[in-house]
């Protein structure tokens, strides 16, 4: 590897996640030579796919995709790249133990109707409403989310219009739902959703969307503010996304690899990065696990905040405080994922009529009966224990799409269940003894909704929050890098004076879900993220003198 | 024929008081007219049982204001604060008693933990610090969220200009105590958990929040800000019990020629024309004002006091949609000795401050949970002070009065509402866990008197017995408190005024609200004129 060891880049990313390729993509698209870094065999982190037994493949843990950027898709031709998305008409059905399923369509007519029809009247009236604040307040919130956050000690110019647009979108919003934005934003979604409906169990449907990867309770203030995040940057409203990519997630982070290797980009697996090098005060290159050294001017982070400070900086540059700062990053894991190959297709409760339940069943199937049932899961999340009903958010992507599945194999369905209620950190128990246990655990939970589901499960993954953080790098098993409460959240993620995505080394950046506007499968830390690499280039003179690959 | 005033003040309550002495002071006429038959609303001195004085309800002095002390020289007017001396948490077999005495209570930290002891000093000195940059706030007038006058944005601006010169870690800790939970926060610094317990219980006091939610963390710097505020102490406890801030307040503003009635109850708020006229009396009796303020909660104020057509819908919807959400309970107690603590026996120093029965974080969510259930804490958190150590004027000579501030108790109960038996229960609840720490209690009591949220509704007309009128959660803050765009201490109504806990700064005795309203009715005076 020698040569390798003199071979000079512009731009190094550290990680192979959706953030660090699409914002190794866009970087090369800017003329930046790019090398992307990743410590499995394949690319896509977070967004995989998993062979659970030969020839049946389930996503590995996110399963829906519809926060997506559409510029994304759109700048970095991702359909050429062999992207397809498959949004079904349903949005999610919350399954009761008692009750006939609640749905939330796409069409919010559907909706407000089947509310209407469930016995609720005021519900069924105030859901468009309701719909229409959402897209109102979330659209306001992506603007927000697009733009670069200041730094309150140094403001820029850039800030001054980053300030001017989004003072105009307030504007735009109106006296009603300017004040509405300002009020609902720190809230906790428990009461912005009574201000509205009724229904418990819609309330829970809508709720656990404000809550879900997090360790918040639905009680919690700031659930409103994930929840209109959830929305911002799509075209859905109250009902959410659901979004499925054919073949699975791994196809997303194949059309990502694509698309950045015919941008320029150099993707390199099984490459484990140990440290950041420095020369003088600024980022000079990464050292792999064989001491290998390459060298680059620009070393981006697609890992987490706490790892990429505490674990691949030399504590001397960061600095007591700092280094105390980043220690205290909140990232308490909270969700676990565990995966089942069926041999059928589940007859859950009140999901008879065959082709009725299918409809159904393509959207995200939810098992939070009420807002107290998430509150309890997050009480137990709080206290370090494992909740005793944990909230499910299981998808059947097989439905609507049969290529998961196939016909040889022993399975004709695939369920992929999140599982909230589990934290990283407990006060007694080990998860590697009790892996099996919550495989079975989530399997009853399943079986109050699905009886006999635990007779059709041909196999299982379980991955523990402990599993998220050993195989998928996920510190302290959190899926967005970073609770997404207030406190780390905007010019504050992940901390104050360097939510800029550069962090406190020169030409060091971060640009994963631990960065502003935080996680989700969107793209959009990494497209936020390549704009200030690329103006940082244009800006630094000193750059000039960088090596190009073809002079080293 | 009754005559006509500048001013009515709708409640005798601290804050009504505050605005009626300003009012007078400025040489408006000005009409207090206070429902009950004492003064001071929440914070009230009676006598329950014979020979014993209670502050009923609110029962320290927190943050009382300093410029309201000085321009309505209330020391002339009789007020006297009697510190209170550190904070005792009695536990299994140990205790963590913190002191007024610094070395003292550096020992005793260090005696828990030598890295927490070092982090207490850091963590002062950045409190202090904290509440030096959010003193200015408090007397800040909120802007309209919609058309802002650009008069409310300059003290605003000039407060975004010092925080940009903030250190970067003062920058991040206001951003934190703005938004975190209190527990989040106490554990960047310390590991003691009893320690964290009692601090973060100053989070949860008088909101229907758990030291694990976030937005308690802000309440932390209230401790700290009465040290900024020079000669009285962040914690107190008024001489002659609270009643004697308001009454030292009634006796600032009667010499300023304020007129005080009290049995004096008001029905409506006269509204002709789209403006406020005066108010009728329960008893018929009509009294005409220039302008009416009125110190009682939104609710009361615009759901109760005034005709239901003279607001427009929308708005009365928002005030529907004010959470108050009552989360305490008050008991108070006729003692015919000192309890004696398991794990420092005897009388002595620890009693004489604040008594914190909050040995853990959990503890303290567990009784946050028990209230989301819709039951009180079956171990409550409670704050537990005994005046008569520091004022014996309060019982007769060696017998005491105790004072238990109690969390959880939600207005709304699951099963059942409060009635005589679910008050008792909740009281024998609160002994409990005194007599768990100091069992000698329970012979002690002569007399008690148990407040439930409902109580407090009843006897002080604060809404769900919220005892800050209104919770003081982040969306119900500053420019969204009462009702957002109406934050500015007027009313949808001509010449009708907030000047109460309802509107900003919020609750606690600190004179603040009723304050602000007072200038701000001069202010607009002015410009008509």
């Amino acid at each position: 590897m020698s040569a390798s060891a003199t071979r000079r880049y512009d731009a190094i990313v550290v990680g192979g996640g959706h953030n660090g390729l699409v914002c190794a993509a866009y970087m090369a698209r800017g003329g930046l030579q790019t090398l992307v870094l990743e410590r499995l065999d394949k690319v896509g982190g977070a967004v995989a796919t998993a062979e659970l037994m030969p020839g049946v493949r389930v996503p590995l843990l996110a399963h829906s995709v519809g926060r997506l950027r559409p510029s994304v898709v759109r700048d970095l031709g991702l359909t050429a790249h062999g992207l397809r998305l498959v949004a079904p008409e349903v949005r999610s059905v919350s399954l009761q133990s008692d009750a006939a399923p609640l749905t939330l369509w796409g069409d919010v007519r559907r909706t407000a109707a089947e509310l209407g029809a469930a016995g609720s009247s005021h519900d069924a009236a105030a859901y468009s409403g309701f719909d229409r604040q959402t897209r109102a307040l979330s659209g306001l919130l992506a603007r927000l989310m697009a733009i670069t956050p200041p730094d309150p000690s140094h403001p820029a110019l850039s800030d001054a219009l980053g300030a001017v647009r989004l003072g105009l979108g307030y504007r735009a919003l109106g006296t009603q739902d300017g004040r509405a934005f300002l009020r609902v934003l720190p809230m906790p979604i428990a009461d912005h959703l009574d201000d509205w409906f009724e229904s418990d169990a819609l309330r829970a449907a809508l709720a656990w969307r404000g809550v879900r990867y997090s360790a918040m309770g639905p009680r919690d203030a700031g659930s409103t503010q994930t929840f209109l995040a959830d929305t911002a940057g799509t075209r859905e409203g109250a009902a959410g996304e659901t979004v499925f990519v054919r073949g699975g997630p791994g196809a997303l982070a194949g059309a990502l690899a694509a698309a950045a290797t015919a941008a320029g980009v150099t993707i390199r697996t099984g490459a484990t990065v140990v440290s950041v090098r420095t020369r003088g005060d600024r980022a000079s290159g990464v050292v792999l696990t064989d001491g290998e050294e390459i060298e680059a001017a620009v070393v981006v982070s697609g890992l987490d905040p706490k790892h990429t400070l505490l674990s691949l900086l030399d504590p001397a540059l960061l600095g007591p405080h700092l280094g105390w700062q980043a220690g205290n990053l909140r990232l308490k894991g909270s969700v676990a994922k565990v995966n089942l190959a069926l041999s059928d297709l589940p007859a859950f409760e009140g999901l008879a009529d065959q082709d009725d339940a299918r409809r159904r069943l393509r959207g995200r199937i939810v098992l939070a009966p009420s807002v107290a049932a998430i509150d309890r899961a997050a009480d137990a999340v709080k206290a370090g224990r494992i909740a005793e009903h944990p909230v499910l958010e299981a998808t059947i992507p097989s439905l609507v799409d049969p290529t998961l599945v196939d016909g040889s194999a022993p399975a004709r369905h695939v369920m992929s269940v999140l599982v909230q209620g589990t934290p990283y950190h407990r006060r007694v128990g080990d998860w590697d003894a009790d892996r099996e246990a919550l495989g079975d655990r989530v399997t009853a939970e399943l079986e109050t909704v699905a009886r006999g589901i635990g007779g059709q499960v041909v196999a299982r993954q379980v991955l523990t929050p402990l599993d998220l953080e050993r195989d998928h790098g996920l510190t302290e098993g959190h899926p967005l890098h970073g609770e997404p409460a207030l406190d780390q959240w905007f010019a504050w993620r992940p901390l104050l004076g360097f939510a800029s995505y550069r962090l406190p080394v020169d030409g060091l950046y971060l640009c994963a879900s631990g960065a502003h506007p935080g996680g989700g499968v969107t793209g959009w830390p990494g497209q936020n993220a390549a704009r200030e690499v690329l103006a940082d280039r244009r800006r630094r003179p000193a750059w000039r003198g960088m090596p190009s690959r073809d002079a080293a | 024929m009754a005559r006509s005033w500048d001013a009515i003040v709708i409640g005798g309550g601290h804050n009504g008081l505050v605005s009626a002495a300003y009012l007078a002071r400025a040489r408006m006429s000005t009409l207090v007219l206070e429902r009950r038959h004492v003064l001071g609303g929440a914070s009230v001195t009676e006598e329950i049982v014979p020979g014993f004085r209670f502050s009923v309800a609110s029962y320290v002095v927190s943050l009382l204001r300093p410029e309201i002390i000085r321009d309505l020289q209330l020391p002339r007017h009789g007020l006297e604060i009697l510190p209170l001396d550190g904070t005792f948490t009695p536990l299994d077999g140990d205790y963590l008693w913190r002191t007024n005495d610094h070395a003292q209570t550096m020992r005793e930290i260090r005696r828990w933990s030598a890295t927490d002891a070092e982090a207490y000093e850091e963590y002062g000195l950045l409190m202090v610090e904290m509440a030096r940059f959010i003193k200015p706030i408090l007397s800040a007038v909120p802007p309209d969220t919609i058309r802002p006058d650009p008069r409310d944005l300059l003290p605003l601006g000039g407060l975004a200009r010092t925080f940009s010169k903030l250190p970067r870690r003062q920058q991040t800790a206001f951003i934190q105590l703005m938004t975190m939970s209190s527990s989040d926060f106490l554990d960047q610094w310390f590991e003691t958990d009893p320690l964290k317990a009692t601090m973060a219980a100053s989070g949860i006091i008088g909101t229907f929040l758990g030291v694990r939610s976030p937005g308690t963390a802000y309440v932390l710097l209230h401790h700290y800000m009465g040290e900024i505020d020079g000669a009285f102490r962040a914690w107190g406890i008024p001489r002659g019990g609270t009643g004697g801030v308001s009454e030292s307040i009634a006796s600032a503003a009667r010499a300023h020629g304020a007129t005080i009635r009290t049995e004096a109850p008001v029905a409506r708020i006269n509204v002709r024309h789209g403006r406020a006229t005066g108010v009728t009396l329960e008893s018929g009796e009509e009294i005409e004002a220039k302008v009416v303020l009125s110190s009682a909660d939104a609710h009361q104020t615009f759901l109760r006091m005034l005709e239901p057509e003279t607001l427009d819908p929308t708005f009365t919807d928002e005030v529907r949609r004010y959470r108050f959400r009552g989360s305490s309970g008050k008991v108070n107690l006729a003692l015919d000795g000192l309890p004696d603590f398991t794990c420092l026996p005897g009388p002595g120093e620890h009693l004489r401050g604040a008594i914190s029965f909050s040995p853990s974080i959990d503890y303290m969510e567990n009784a946050y949970i028990d209230a989301k259930e819709g039951r009180f804490s079956r171990r409550p958190y409670t704050d537990v002070i005994i005046p008569t150590l520091v004022d014996p004027s309060m019982a007769p000579p060696g017998k005491h009065v105790m004072s238990c501030f109690v969390q959880y108790a939600p207005y709304h109960l699951a099963d059942g509402s409060w009635d005589d038996a679910q008050r008792e229960t909740f009281g024998d609840a609160v002994i409990d866990v005194i007599a768990e720490r100091a069992p000698n209690i329970r012979d002690l009591i002569v007399g008690r008197q148990v407040l439930t949220p409902l109580d407090i509704e009843q006897t002080f007309s604060l809404t769900e017995g919220n005892i800050f009128q209104g919770e003081l959660s982040l969306e119900q803050l500053f420019f969204n408190r009462p009702v957002p765009g109406h934050a500015r201490f007027r009313t949808p109504i001509r010449d009708l005024w907030l000047c109460g806990s309802a509107v900003h700064p919020g609750g606690g005795i600190m004179g603040a609200p009723g304050r602000i309203a007072a200038l701000q009715v001069l202010r607009s005076r002015r410009l008509a004129a």
